[in-house]
């Protein structure tokens, strides 16, 4: 058996941990680049939403390399990610490969028995003890949990550094340094040295650079190919940027939800605006909008697939809150189709809109 | 002394001079042809004639060419057009609530509240009803761009023409025209549809103030001002240098950049008689794939893009430090 997984964002450091952490063998699909989509275009529905052909793409490229079984979250949610395992199966099976999927999801909705199964087919092949296989999964959510801190550090201080480019180069060596390690305790040891490397990095404090929120759908904001690159470019722009949407928090999230004690303060939030999950991450996206008003930000950007219907939804709420709170907010929807130039444009221009606004605002008082 | 601003279109390829209170005293307005390189050196031949380097002193760079462009002509400012439109139009009236822009291939939209900009739109998926689609039809019906806004003024009545895209807008267009209605009739439907997608798509959700400034190449057309103004029901003015706004932008912001540096980039007018040949590789040294385009001037490296690290283009960053 040789396990792979669809890349999002930095999840496939932590999978490295978790499967070197178990002796299970397993294939990292190359990096998402442009081959990657066009693989996945050819063979998904065309109407599917951007994330769908991604991973596609992944999945040919990863048996290519001898997998044979893809480890995938499920979510039997109001929002097409609820399908993407079913669909993913037959569209797999349609071409001619023989793939098994092991979908992990909520036990609510399959059952604390079946996920047990579950997470048993991952790790039959792995001949460590329950201790070694429990110690595995730990460092694998460190791993994840230090490279989320790592990265929001990075982002956030991109705004703040003397030398410019420094945090990007930080980040991009601690990805690399991080793949090079052989087991999950050097990995730790690893993230841990960039995070305090990033601690020591000199700033200007009295810099006030524009802090701008990455909101929007999980998949679209995680995984920097589906959004071009944005949050690189804003580091490279001298921006501020944050975004709560990280594995690590949908992890949390998922945890807690069965307790209702799941991202509380998003939840309050967007009360005023949008009180019911009504699917995809719709309410946090509005409840985050919110949040980075109230936290000071200059302004907000909403990232989505084309044809996300809960996104849609917060789309059509964000003009409300960004008129009630005079507090800007841009829409990008990204799909195979989406032309980097024009993309570029808006993303420029709402850095000008947002600086302007800021001079405007302070000659004004 | 002159600002020197170049607005790279899908189109066209604009050069302004502006002076110290930013009236333009020099305008080319050039053909892309998909060659921005080549336009921009044309243009720079033109200058030559009149201008000298040192008279130049800071130059700014937009359009979806800025890149390319301020790499060969070394730009003191790259700005994205919806910035500089915006600027050129609040320099020459503060007043304005509303400038809608439609170039060649793209149109916006820009909300301005207290002299800033506060929103803005562009068009995504679809360039029907802008500047190529108006051309591709006057090419069809056989009239001169030009004239294109009279023969609108002629109609007494408009006929509906199908707006939404623009392949079934000239189909329906062909339709008309076999029921035997007159080319004014039209041409006349043809702006009504262009102008009523406009704000079905791009001015969705916008709430449209007065005072409107109308801009871009498609503004010389006096059908869809016209269109406008009769969907609007408020006056739509069109600036005198309604097609070069972009440029002029860009030689205000290069302009108010180079008095905080105090030094321009900029490589003067020679630049016209070099020979520029670029070359695209792929960078291999990740799996981003990224394509890189190098620019040479006579056989020098004079820079590169498109890199997402910055593993070229910072080479051009550390080469323009030693000149």
């Amino acid at each position: 058996m040789k396990i792979t997984f669809p890349h999002m964002g930095n999840i496939y450091i932590a999978a490295k941990a978790l499967f070197d952490g178990l002796g299970v063998d397993y294939v990292i699909p190359p990096q998402n680049n442009k081959e990657v989509l066009n693989i996945g275009t050819r063979y998904s529905p065309e109407e599917i939403c951007l994330p769908f052909k991604i991973m596609i793409g992944n999945y040919i490229q990863a048996i290519e390399q001898g997998a044979d079984t893809v480890l995938l979250t499920g979510s039997c949610g109001p929002c097409r990610f609820g399908e993407y395992c079913e669909l993913q199966m037959n569209l797999m099976k349609e071409l001619g490969y023989n793939l098994n999927f092991i979908v992990l999801d909520m036990p609510k909705d399959i059952g604390i028995k079946e996920l047990f199964k579950r997470l048993g087919k991952v790790t039959v092949t792995s001949n460590k003890s329950m201790y070694g296989k429990t110690k595995a999964l730990k460092d694998a959510l460190t791993v994840a949990n230090l490279i989320d801190e790592v990265e929001a550090k990075a982002h956030y201080l991109a705004g703040y550094e003397r030398n410019k480019g420094q945090c990007k180069r930080i980040l991009n060596d601690c990805k690399k340094e991080a793949m090079n390690c052989s087991n999950p305790e050097e990995m730790i040891s690893s993230l841990r040295k960039y995070k305090d490397k990033l601690k020591y990095i000199p700033v200007d404090i009295n810099k006030n650079p524009l802090k701008i929120a990455i909101i929007g759908e999980i998949y679209t904001v995680i995984e920097p190919f589906s959004n071009f690159f944005i949050e690189d470019k804003l580091m490279d722009y001298g921006v501020s940027s944050k975004r709560e949407m990280t594995p690590t928090w949908w992890v949390k999230n998922m945890a807690l939800s069965p307790l209702k004690l799941n991202s509380l303060k998003i939840k309050q939030s967007s009360k005023d605006y949008l009180s019911l999950a009504i699917g995809g991450h719709a309410r946090e996206c509005v409840g985050e909008a919110v949040l980075a008003q109230e936290g000071g930000f200059d302004g907000a950007i909403q990232i989505f697939p084309m044809g996300c219907m809960p996104e849609i939804v917060s789309k059509s709420i964000l003009p409300t809150i960004s008129k009630d709170k005079d507090f800007p907010i841009m829409s990008l929807v990204v799909d195979d189709m989406t032309g980097e130039a024009g993309y570029i444009t808006r993303v420029e221009a709402f850095i000008d809109l947002l600086e302007r606004r800021r001079n405007n605002v302070l000659l004004g008082s | 002394m002159y600002y020197l601003g170049v607005d790279v279109g899908s189109v066209s390829t604009d050069l302004v001079l502006i002076d110290e209170s930013s009236n333009v005293v020099e305008k080319i307005y050039l053909r892309t042809k998909g060659n921005p390189i080549k336009a921009i050196q044309e243009g720079f031949n033109i200058l030559r004639n009149e201008y000298e380097d040192y008279e130049i002193t800071a130059a700014g760079a937009t359009g979806s060419g800025r890149m390319i462009a301020s790499t060969i002509i070394g730009a003191d400012a790259v700005k994205n057009e919806i910035t500089a439109h915006a600027t050129a139009a609040l320099e020459i009236d503060n007043d304005v609530r509303t400038i809608i822009e439609i170039g060649g291939q793209d149109s916006k939209i820009i909300i301005i509240n207290n002299g800033v900009v506060c929103d803005f739109a562009m068009n995504t998926v679809c360039a029907a009803g802008t500047g190529s689609f108006l051309d591709r039809q006057a090419e069809r019906l056989e009239i001169p761009i030009e004239e294109f806004g009279d023969y609108a003024l002629r109609a007494n009545t408009s006929v509906r023409i199908a707006g939404r895209c623009a392949v079934f807008a000239e189909s329906d267009m062909i339709h008309k025209q076999q029921m035997g209605y007159n080319h004014s009739e039209i041409i006349r439907g043809l702006c009504d549809a262009l102008v009523r997608n406009y704000l079905n798509n791009i001015g969705k959700g916008k709430t449209i103030i007065p005072k409107i400034l109308f801009q871009g190449g498609v503004a010389a057309n006096k059908g869809i001002k016209k269109a406008f103004e009769n969907q609007l029901g408020f006056e739509v003015f069109v600036p005198e240098n309604h097609s070069m706004m972009g440029a002029i932008g860009a030689a205000i912001i290069a302009k108010e950049r180079v008095k905080k540096t105090g030094e321009t980039n900029f490589r003067g007018l020679d630049l016209a008689k070099s020979s520029i040949v670029t070359k695209s590789f792929e960078c291999e040294g990740c799996p981003n794939q990224c394509e890189v385009v190098k620019i040479y001037e006579n056989n020098n490296v004079m820079g590169y893009f498109g890199d997402r690290c910055t593993k070229w283009s910072n080479r051009t960053r550390e080469n323009s430090k030693l000149a």
